[in-house]
């Protein structure tokens, strides 16, 4: 039963988090020194009138109430409203760019999940954190995403799953170490090694059912830094995904694409994040 | 801690050669010579010119400099902000402090770089240079407390009920002499925070200019040098294209090793 009031609690929480996305979203948009001005001003081919016009236009849809109005109810009719450049309803947008942006995610995530598992399991069976293992996902970190999938680029080696991958892989394996670090210093470890015991019953045994409570929190980890790793990879790359999506909307100003765009990210990492709490922590929510 | 110290004396070294960089006799990022563009080095241009004819050295000096004391000053703007936000929700009702929290999970809820590129994108069309690098920053600054305020939050929480705490408590000291004496104890909990946010502040705006979302030409930075690995006619020609890339990655591993074991 409490469980049951935990959950319900955690997804009120996790739905008020999502309105208040919504609503900081569009007052940051509104407030933006820039909200009004529109390209299309700049165009010497508009006439002064039509130029007036426009501006008029933006002012008239620039109130804080019709902007929430029209965001909710392009919600509510299930299209996410119009988009700006293209004149369609945002949803036609997103559907086909979220399979590829899915697909990318879930590939390098798993990957990266192995990758670093398989890495950490190594570096953390030594007595000493070595350079040889952190030196490696250190560089990786240092590198910006969008120079690594430049240089993937000019190399003419490795693709958007393989930076995502390591950009992960790196972040996981740090998180991963200090982990299985920990669980290896543990006293009933140490003593079965001492008795003998064969390393790898130790992981299978020990080890691995020790780090599973943490596998959730490293689910958040890979997916906040693949999300904010996506939007520089599918632009290098040119794969028409949310984040490519996501850059044209900005150089374009289409503000609807961007905040729906933001909404799904925001429901995402929420929702990784109430999964990534242990059923237990939900009764205290 | 030894690692540590040489990381700071470099960082302090590659300062220092950028300054001298930048305060030579006739260097300036923006001067063109129309003559050399994307030439190799010289004695005129040490490590060449890019596309429009700019020297790249003083240039890539001027981004380091730019780039490191913006996310200095982006960094203590945030570490301040969620010093005084986590602080006055530990200190708060307990209302008032789980809605402060929540505040900070609509933040968590977003990925950075979204949020800047949303405001990047509704800045006006006509925002000079030195406005697009002072709203980059501000902006790194105004989405970078929440998680720091979190841990902040946890650490005065815990600070709280510590016995000298109750005792000060019990003494009669009011809210706001507390808070004097908690601040202290909390930096070991905001140096790392600091240094940590400085890094990722400079990895944010490298890929926010590498995006054409970050500071505005001819003012240079991290992310629009990094836009010149994008012409392979310019990368045939001259190596020292790598020069931004190279330093970049290289400032990022001592950031990172300053901030490591604090």
């Amino acid at each position: 039963m409490n469980s049951v009031v935990g959950l319900v609690k955690r997804l009120a929480r996790t739905t008020v988090i999502v309105l208040l996305v919504v609503l900081g979203s569009t007052i940051l948009v509104r407030f933006a020194p820039g909200y009004l001005s529109d390209a299309r001003e700049m165009d010497s081919r508009y006439a002064a009138a039509a130029r007036v016009e426009l501006s008029e236009e933006a002012m008239r849809s620039s109130s804080l109430p019709h902007m929430l109005a029209t965001e909710i109810g392009g919600w509510t009719h299930g299209n996410f409203g119009l988009s700006r450049q293209y004149g369609v309803p945002v949803l036609e947008l997103i559907v086909p760019r979220l399979a590829v942006t899915g697909n990318l995610m879930l590939r390098s995530i798993l990957l990266a999940w192995a990758l670093a598992l398989c890495l950490s399991l190594f570096s953390s069976a030594g007595r000493n954190p070595s350079l040889l293992w952190h030196a490696p996902a250190a560089l990786l970190l240092a590198v910006p995403t969008a120079a690594m999938a430049t240089l993937c680029l000019l190399a003419d080696s490795g693709g958007p799953v393989l930076v995502m991958t390591l950009l992960i892989a790196a972040r996981d394996f740090k998180f991963l170490d200090r982990i299985l670090r920990k669980s290896w210093r543990d006293p009933h470890l140490l003593q079965a090694r001492a008795q003998g015991v064969t390393t790898l019953r130790l992981v299978r045994a020990h080890i691995l059912p020790n780090i599973a409570s943490h596998l959730l929190a490293l689910a958040t980890l890979s997916i906040v830094t693949a999300l904010s790793a996506l939007v520089p990879v599918e632009v290098i790359f040119s794969l028409p995904g949310l984040g490519q999506l996501a850059w044209n909307a900005a150089l374009n100003r289409d503000l609807p694409v961007l905040l729906a765009i933001t909404m799904i990210m925001a429901i995402a990492v929420t929702c990784a994040g109430m999964v990534s709490e242990p059923p237990g922590e939900w009764q205290t929510a | 801690m030894r690692s540590r110290r040489i990381a700071a004396w470099l960082l302090l070294g590659l300062v220092l050669i950028a300054l001298a960089v930048i305060a030579a006799p006739g260097s300036s990022y923006s001067q063109q010579d129309r003559a050399l563009p994307l030439a190799g080095a010289s004695s005129h241009h040490p490590a060449g010119t890019d596309a429009l004819g700019r020297d790249r050295m003083v240039r890539v000096a001027a981004a380091f400099l730019l780039s490191l004391a913006g996310a200095i000053a982006a960094s203590a703007a945030t570490t301040a902000a969620a010093a005084g936000v986590g602080t006055l929700a530990a200190f708060s009702p307990a209302a008032l402090g789980s809605l402060a929290m929540l505040v900070c999970d609509v933040f968590l809820a977003l990925p950075w770089l979204f949020l800047l590129m949303m405001v990047r994108s509704a800045l006006p069309l006509t925002t000079s240079p030195v406005h697009s690098a002072e709203v980059t920053f501000l902006v790194l600054a105004a989405l970078g407390w929440p998680a720091c305020a979190r841990a902040v939050y946890r650490g005065t929480q815990g600070l709280r009920n510590a016995e000298w705490m109750l005792q000060a408590r019990a003494g009669g000291l009011r809210s706001p002499q507390i808070v004097r004496y908690v601040l202290p104890n909390l930096l070991p909990l905001l140096l790392p925070q600091f240094l940590i946010c400085i890094p990722a502040f400079v990895i944010a705006e490298a890929n926010l200019g590498a995006l054409g979302l970050g500071i505005g030409e001819p003012l240079p930075s991290w992310g629009g040098m990094l836009l010149e690995l994008d012409n392979s006619a310019m990368l045939l020609r001259t190596p020292w294209v790598y020069l931004p890339i190279a330093l970049l990655i290289v400032v990022l591993l001592l950031l990172e090793a300053l901030a490591v074991e604090v």
